[in-house]
């Protein structure tokens, strides 16, 4: 007969738990128990706990709800696993694509500003080539196509 | 001939290897005493022994054990603590 049976009240003494009172669940073999209450739920070394006088009604292999209420009637407090909330991170690329339109849109205003008049005189002296390179190219191919028939 | 206060013995001497392939002498702040129990006075494991400005930016979590009494008491001494603890609420 060990000290340790379903519904001891107990002492964590090693660990992050330590000096939290906790009740014993299942008992695992000859040296681990599992404990719940106001520690983690958690397979524990029996060397790692001290036990109380008290005994609490339990029935064998309880869950962790039944574990609080019966620990919430005898007046003793609970650990509950705290569930991360995850926030939303703020998306990098989308902040980088607007600056990057930002400065694109910048630059292409400063090219403007700074080119104005010689861009559109460029566009307009440009036009004309292109027409006569069009005029001429269906000239040439006219001409190869005759030489090959003659 | 080094400075009055180099000489006083406060700082410790570290010889630095320069790329130059010289041996220059640096002086450095000595490092704390390393953590000892309060009660059994043996050292502590799991507390680092650091300059002060290096615990500074180091987490809570890497600077002591995360149980009651850590980072002052040893984990045997601290079972014993609990221990006496539980058994005076038993009686």
């Amino acid at each position: 007969m060990s000290l340790f049976n379903v519904g001891r009240l107990c002492v964590k003494i090693a660990g992050r738990d330590a000096g939290r009172k906790c009740v014993v669940v299942e008992q695992v073999d000859k040296t681990f128990v599992i404990v719940d209450g106001n520690v983690r739920r958690k397979k524990v070394n029996m060397k790692h706990l001290e036990p109380l006088a008290e005994m609490v009604d339990l029935k064998d292999k309880i869950s962790h709800a039944d574990v609080s209420s019966a620990f919430k009637k005898l007046g003793l407090d609970v650990w509950e696993k705290k569930s991360k909330q995850v926030a939303e991170r703020p998306k990098k690329q989308k902040v980088k694509k607007v600056k990057s339109v930002k400065a694109v849109s910048k630059k292409e205003s400063k090219v403007e500003k700074k080119v104005g008049e010689k861009v559109k005189v460029a566009e307009e002296v440009t036009k004309p080539v292109e027409e006569a390179t069009e005029v001429q190219e269906p000239d040439s191919y006219e001409t190869i196509e005759s030489e090959k028939k003659e | 001939m080094p400075r009055g206060m180099f000489k006083s013995g406060r700082l410790s001497k570290i010889f630095v290897k320069t790329p130059g392939a010289k041996n220059v002498l640096h002086y450095r702040q000595r490092k704390p005493s390393k953590a000892v129990c309060g009660h059994c006075k043996e050292q502590l494991a799991g507390v680092p022994r650091e300059l002060p400005a290096k615990m500074a930016n180091m987490p809570k979590s890497k600077k002591k054990p995360e149980r009651p009494f850590g980072g002052n008491l040893c984990s045997a001494c601290t079972r014993k603590v609990l221990q006496q603890k539980a058994r005076g609420e038993a009686q």
